[in-house]
């Protein structure tokens, strides 16, 4: 009887891990665009899931593929949204690739700054989109200082129970 | 041997981020025109999954915990059409005493805002109708409380409307007893409640009270008369002091509404025939609307009054 080599079965784990890892992703996507509008109408301070798609695969890959996940993710967000066509391209580029590039300064495997990051990616993602979208400097404290803000938290919130459930599959290990 | 392999993948990463910038730069740089049109075509193709799952999971939100509403809405406007059933009948003959033709009334088709979790969704918001309903560039976009805005792109089963809350909106107004006119458009600086409009172009002799209702003007061809778009809540005056400005208080709010109706525009409407290069520009003709399409409503002939 023929026992796989290490090397294979090496191989066939990192395949595994990265097919939760989209598995975890499919999930999201779909509480974006089924779960979330079948259940609840979408105000103000809605948790962004396209955004902890975004920062969770950022935190896993090297700045520039972070950049081209953000290029995808903005393209969504433009092409549902075209308020302005390119600013949310803009907006996730620069948040995937800060992501990502963050990630070599600090240790994410903390629950806190995981929540941290999640909280500053989608506030930074907002501020940068109302910039771009050409938001007035007077109806920018409003949307920045109070509307921004509070998406951001519902964001944090919900990625925060998001990586404690899939803890496991995402590898992300969680220190008290 | 690690450093120049290290290296390399820094300088790919670079590149990488450099080539997306460059991308976004290109994005931000279209024509609106052109970033419409790309949008549309990619809504009816790569995305289309994507639109046709958040349309489903609108209608099976409306149909689990909306029905309710849905049936009060529909009581509430059938004992108001019972009750106006009488002066209809007596404003049409008024009318053919005078000899003023028919109103013209505008079809409508019902349509369901497909919102994202951005900041800009109020801005331009996406619909689950298109040119397949009958839906065209420059149809207005209401609810049953007031204005929201007009139809900007439109692809055969997704449309784009700009809202009263993007920069761009402007719209001709006036007093609901038409003695005051001018034109609306976003106030520059929003309350925390939400954003605001303006009236402006109102002459200083022109006053108008605090609750004051305001209406479309139906001046421009996009949005017809009498469209109710909200309540001035305050006055101001223009930095030169030229004109007042009124704060107007929408009583609409795109992003909070979640079902509109798109006014469809009349069958014998000048007003998409004078801009054939705008049209042409901006969308896509639209395929014949089928004969036993039930979700538009046919207009009546208009019969010539004696």
């Amino acid at each position: 009887m023929r026992t796989a080599r290490p090397t294979d079965r090496r191989r066939r784990s990192r395949k595994g891990d990265r097919m939760r890892v989209v598995a975890v992703m499919v999930l999201l996507l779909l509480l974006e665009f089924y779960l979330r509008p079948a259940l609840v109408e979408i105000r103000h301070g809605a948790p962004d899931f396209m955004m902890l798609v975004l920062l969770l695969l950022a935190i896993r890959r090297s700045p520039g593929v972070a950049a081209v996940i953000g290029l995808v993710i903005g393209l969504v967000i433009d092409v549902l949204t075209p308020a302005h066509f390119g600013a949310g391209i803009l907006a996730s580029v620069l948040v995937g690739w800060g992501a990502a590039w963050g990630r070599s300064l600090f240790f994410a495997d903390n629950l806190m700054v995981n929540a941290a990051l999640f909280f500053i990616g989608t506030w930074v993602r907002d501020v940068l989109l109302l910039v771009f979208s050409g938001t007035s400097l007077k109806a920018m404290p409003t949307e920045a200082l109070v509307w921004a803000p509070l998406q951001s938290l519902s964001t944090a919130i919900v990625g925060v129970a998001v990586v404690i459930v899939f803890r496991d599959w995402l590898a992300i290990r969680i220190e008290a | 041997m690690r450093e120049p392999a290290a290296r390399q993948a820094a300088r790919s990463d670079v590149l990488l981020f450099a080539g997306c910038i460059g991308l976004a730069l290109t994005a931000l740089a279209l024509p609106r025109s052109w970033a419409l049109a790309f949008a549309a075509s990619l809504r009816q193709t790569a995305f289309r999954p994507v639109v046709a799952l958040q349309s489903r999971a609108g209608l099976d939100r409306t149909s689990r915990f909306d029905l309710e509403q849905v049936r009060h809405s529909h009581d509430s406007l059938a004992l108001l059409v019972q009750q106006q059933a009488a002066l209809r009948l007596e404003n049409e003959n008024l009318r053919g005493l005078i000899g003023v033709r028919a109103r013209l009334a505008n079809p409508i088709v019902s349509a369901e805002i497909l919102h994202q979790p951005t900041p800009t969704d109020a801005r331009m918001i996406l619909l689950d109708v298109g040119t397949a309903n009958g839906v065209r560039i420059f149809d207005p976009v209401v609810t049953a409380d007031g204005l929201i805005g007009s139809i900007v792109s439109a692809g055969p089963h997704s449309s784009n409307a700009l809202t009263w809350v993007n920069p761009d909106f402007a719209a001709s107004a006036m007093t609901a007893d038409g003695r005051v006119r001018g034109f609306v458009h976003p106030a520059t600086a929003s309350r925390a409640s939400g954003p605001m409009l303006e009236l402006h172009g109102v002459a200083l002799r022109d006053s108008l009270a605090i609750g004051t209702t305001v209406m479309t003007a139906g001046a421009g061809g996009v949005y017809p008369i009498g469209i109710p778009i909200g309540r001035v809540v305050s006055v101001g005056k223009e930095e030169n002091g030229y004109d007042r400005i009124f704060r107007v208080l929408p009583f609409a709010y795109p992003g909070n509404a979640s079902h509109v109706l798109v006014l469809v525009t009349p069958r014998d409407s000048i007003f998409p025939k004078a801009l054939p290069a705008i049209r042409d520009s901006m969308v896509r003709k639209p395929p014949p609307v089928p004969p036993h399409d039930s979700s538009v409503p046919k207009l009546a002939p208009e019969t010539p009054r004696p």
